[in-house]
């Protein structure tokens, strides 16, 4: 049963400097299983952040019959309670503390302090940062502050997880480990997680589903299901054709837009 | 090993002890000079009311009671300013030359302009302490609002804040900083002022105080006034660390 469904939506952004509109989205329809991890797949600037943005109700999209709804209400401004979004950026409050950047979001909740940080304190464990809990952010790594913010959206305990590019900005290996612990996080929590990212490898490595951007405007070009049996090892053979397949889709989608192909390099370079 | 606080007791008793001495031995005039240990007698008999000091606590406070009223002005105007400013662009760019011309301007320039139009008692001093130390307050609480990571308020919007949230545990802690540096070289900025005024006009207050001691060459005395004018600042100063170190991480 779908739990986040969106149909025909279109973005036109304006840009005022050159006085004319630009088309980001174009009728793009899209949904999500309960307890599906979804990764929305595509070049810079394809529109993949602002379809992610208008799922949260972060972001508008043009009224033109288009609409998302999350178990069928209709999303036009931000729901906390059943959606939690993920950054790119960690953004923790240097003035809180690690475990009071967890309990964030939950300060609009009707729950007791102890409640929040009991709450705040299981999540913390899941990801081994217990110790770190009394830190302040600038006294821990790149690495922990994204694991801390993974925590703060965790601890929201929303069905829904929306993830914009959360691993994009740390260095590979770091990135790698989060993908595993994400995966395997995943696994046991049961969540719907919607994940941009323009990395084949990371799609590959955490997707149940894979939609393909094209840019310009930006569209779904092809909705693929990942096969590859869990848990998935990031060098193996089938890994590596999975991320070919990819790879395809991608320059197909380019060539679609009217670029060039891109002929040169290795896919697994390319991520 | 030794700590700083008593590294620096340590410094300042040795150089009360080599003021002390310089002047005791060189036996320069009483009148040019005054040694830490006459300073203090004096500042004790003023205490005690068993100098000529005319109306010393009436004084002293007159004075405390302009700053505080000055401050409290520069305060609040100044954090309703900066804040106008930074969130309403179009003000905010037209007005920051004039302001900076202001700030630029050497005040005292101004005061007799002052005296003609709001006195030369309280209100006087108390509006020149105020033209003096609210620049800074503007510029830093405009300066603090508008340096606010975006990324804070996306963060605070995809939770669900409401306004007063948002304000109450955003923009305030963010800001807090910046604003409260402000609000500390604004209690410099304001005593300097309401000092300066005072020493212009000498009708009333410390002013009065300091030049019925400079008057009478009561050197002593003139120095003790001079320490009381630094003390009152020292305190301000401590006040606003122990505010920091509650608040600002």
């Amino acid at each position: 049963m779908a739990v986040i469904q969106a149909t025909k939506i279109s973005k036109t952004f304006y840009n005022p400097s050159e006085s004319r509109a630009v088309k980001t989205l174009d009728d793009v329809s899209f949904s999500a299983d309960k307890d599906e991890f979804v990764v929305l797949l595509g070049p810079s600037g394809c529109g993949k952040s602002t379809f992610l943005n208008i799922l949260a109700g972060l972001t508008s999209h043009d009224r033109d019959g288009g609409k998302v709804t999350v178990h069928g209400r209709t999303v036009l401004a931000p729901q906390p309670d059943l959606i939690a979004y993920m950054f790119q950026d960690s953004i923790l409050y240097p003035w809180r503390t690690v475990i009071k950047n967890v309990e964030l979001g939950l300060e609009t909740r009707a729950m007791s302090r102890a409640e929040r940080r009991e709450r705040a304190f299981k999540y913390l464990d899941l990801v081994g940062l217990r110790a770190y809990a009394d830190h302040y952010p600038r006294q821990i790594s790149g690495g922990m502050a994204q694991r801390v913010a993974l925590c703060r959206s965790l601890a929201l305990e929303t069905e829904i997880i929306l993830m914009d590019e959360p691993f994009g900005a740390l260095d590979e290996q770091t990135r790698a480990t989060l993908g595993s612990e994400l995966a395997s996080i995943c696994r046991e929590l049961k969540r719907t997680v919607v994940f941009v990212t323009h990395s084949l490898a990371e799609a590959a490595f955490l997707g149940d589903r894979i939609a393909v951007f094209s840019a310009q405007p930006g569209r779904i070009k092809i909705d693929i299901k990942n096969n590859l049996p869990r848990p998935r090892v990031m060098g193996s053979p089938e890994f590596r054709n999975f991320v070919d397949e990819l790879w395809l889709h991608l320059q197909d989608a380019k060539q679609q837009a009217g670029a060039a192909p891109d002929r040169q390099g290795s896919p697994l370079g390319a991520t | 090993m030794i700590s700083p606080a008593a590294a620096r007791a340590a410094l300042i008793v040795a150089l009360l002890a080599i003021w002390e001495l310089s002047i005791y031995l060189s036996g320069a005039s009483n009148i040019l000079i005054a040694r830490p240990s006459q300073i203090a007698v004096a500042a004790w008999n003023m205490i005690v009311g068993a100098s000529s000091a005319p109306d010393f606590y009436l004084n002293i406070g007159l004075t405390i009671f302009e700053l505080v009223v000055a401050y409290a002005v520069a305060v609040v105007i100044g954090l309703s300013i900066g804040t106008v400013v930074a969130n309403w662009k179009v003000l905010g760019d037209a007005l920051e030359p004039l302001l900076l011309a202001l700030y630029a301007l050497p005040k005292v320039i101004l005061y007799p302009i002052i005296v003609l139009t709001a006195g030369a008692g309280l209100a006087g001093k108390a509006f020149f302490g105020v033209l003096v130390g609210i620049f800074v307050i503007i510029f830093n609480t405009s300066a603090g609002l508008r340096q606010i990571d975006p990324n804070y308020l996306r963060l605070s919007d995809s939770l669900g804040f409401g306004p007063r949230r948002r304000f109450f545990s955003v923009i305030l802690p963010a800001a807090a900083p910046t604003v409260l540096a402000g609000l500390r070289l604004g209690f410099g900025y304001t005593l300097i002022g309401v000092l300066t005024a005072e020493l212009l006009t000498v009708n009333s207050g410390l002013g009065r105080l300091i030049d019925w001691a400079s008057f009478n060459f009561y050197t002593p005395d003139l120095f003790a006034l001079i320490f009381l004018a630094i003390g009152l600042g020292i305190l301000g100063n401590m006040a606003f660390s122990s505010l920091e170190r509650r608040w600002v991480r």
